[in-house]
């Protein structure tokens, strides 16, 4: 897990990043002082998304724009959510797209893992 | 001959258009368009590129008046001009329409997207619109803006009446230009003048029913994008909606519910702007929370987040709780 956070966190575009199960965290590459930010994230996407399965709702992505960061949390699967915190001026266009090209590595890596 | 520049910036309907007609010796040159957005609610024409009209001050010397679009979405504008049209300019003139929230959102805005413009020039804060909203006075906007670390001009006027615009004219090139009859220019500007010929009664009224004919809600739809706003007050309760969807609203109103327990609780790490809600195949849902009053958007997937924003920032703004 913490190797994945490796290649999710990126220079200008992604300072930290976690991935959330439920309401846990199980890694985390924020730093001490970002830690504040984590439970934040911790508190909001679990909130959000666990409302968007109870409407029964489609929306798998979320962006809170706090001081002056950005914390977004992208639905993985259900109940898991990988977190990342950005300065707000960054834009919200990049972060989607390099965590889509992070989540196709994730996919390759488990095929990968499964053919072994 | 010399030739002094100035860039008119400020918020939509802060009266930049009205400033520069005002002070133009000749036919502005402006590219309004029919309003698209939540601005319908104040006005029904808007600036897309920019304004430009030219003041001669005397014989010698000339004030070449620019003027930005008020909307974020032509940002792209405000880069153009302030790197190639108005790069030699001498100041930068902020209005700030003081019938607006909270006036000093918009400063802090303005005054971040021009740093670097600002850095180098005179900048003069030109408070508009105080003759239907006289607070903020003078006193409390040099005592905010102190406190903002900002030391400045504030200048109440009338951008309608060119004698009252004439003041900021005066204030940034009148040290240096000493041959200028300042009465007679007043007096051939005369003609420039927008000032309403009609009682003050009459005046309160006309002013009265342009925001009263657009809802905040009408306002919202008028956004090409926007499918849904629902409007709360500070006690969270609905004051207004037009969300159909119950799934939407419901979502709306838990986000709504988060943003308000996290302000409280997270205030630490700095104010909360908005939170979004986006999916693939489903609209967009934008939450924006202040203390006195929270607005909800639902909006196409394509429609840009930061048009969203900027739309609920004017909308806050021109709401009336």
């Amino acid at each position: 897990m913490n190797e994945l956070l490796g290649t999710v966190d990126k220079e200008n575009i992604v300072e930290s990043s976690c991935f959330l199960e439920g309401k846990e965290v199980t890694a985390s590459s924020f730093s001490k002082a970002n830690r504040h930010y984590e439970t934040v994230a911790r508190q909001t996407f679990s909130y959000i998304f666990l409302n968007v399965g109870k409407h029964k709702s489609k929306h798998n992505e979320a962006h809170l724009e706090i001081g002056d960061k950005r914390l977004s949390g992208f639905l993985l699967k259900a109940n898991r959510v990988l977190v990342c915190l950005s300065a707000k001026d960054t834009n919200i266009v990049d972060v989607r797209a390099h965590v889509q090209q992070v989540q196709r590595l994730m996919l390759k890596a488990e095929v990968d893992r499964m053919l072994a | 001959m010399t030739d002094y520049k100035v860039l008119f910036t400020g918020s939509v309907c802060s009266g930049k258009t009205t400033a520069i007609r005002s002070l133009s010796d000749i036919e502005t040159v402006d590219t309004d368009a029919r309003v698209s957005d939540s601005a319908i609610r104040r006005k029904r024409k808007t600036t897309i590129a920019m304004d430009y009209g030219v003041l001669d001050l005397s014989d010698d010397a000339r004030l070449h008046l620019y003027g930005t679009p008020g909307q974020e979405r032509f940002k792209f504008m405000w880069e153009v001009m302030m790197s190639d049209l108005v790069h030699d300019a001498e100041g930068l003139v902020l209005l700030v329409d003081n019938t607006r929230n909270d006036p000093f959102k918009d400063i802090r805005f303005y005054v971040e997207e021009f740093r670097d413009f600002i850095v180098r020039r005179r900048l003069i804060i030109a408070v508009t619109h105080s003759d239907e909203q006289a607070e903020p006075d003078h006193d409390y906007y040099m005592q905010e803006l102190k406190a903002m670390g900002l030391f400045t001009t504030v200048i109440f006027i009338d951008a309608r009446d060119p004698s009252s615009v004439l003041k900021i004219v005066k204030e940034l090139v009148g040290h240096r230009e000493k041959e200028i009859a300042w009465s007679e220019l007043e007096e051939r500007l005369a003609v420039n003048s927008s000032m309403p010929q009609v009682t003050e009664e009459e005046h309160e009224s006309s002013s009265a029913d342009m925001s009263e004919n657009v809802t905040l809600l009408d306002a919202a739809m008028n956004t090409r994008g926007i499918t849904g706003a629902i409007h709360l007050g500070a006690d969270r309760k609905v004051l207004s909606s037009n969300v159909s969807s119950k799934q939407n609203k419901e979502l709306l109103r838990s986000m709504i519910n988060l943003v308000t327990a996290l302000e409280t609780k997270a205030s630490f790490l700095g104010h909360i702007d908005d939170l979004v809600l986006c999916g693939p195949q489903q609209e967009t849902l934008s939450v924006f929370v202040e203390k006195e009053q929270a607005l909800g958007l639902c909006s196409d997937k394509e429609l840009s987040i930061n048009v969203v924003k900027q739309q609920a920032m004017d909308l806050l703004q021109w709401s009336q709780r």
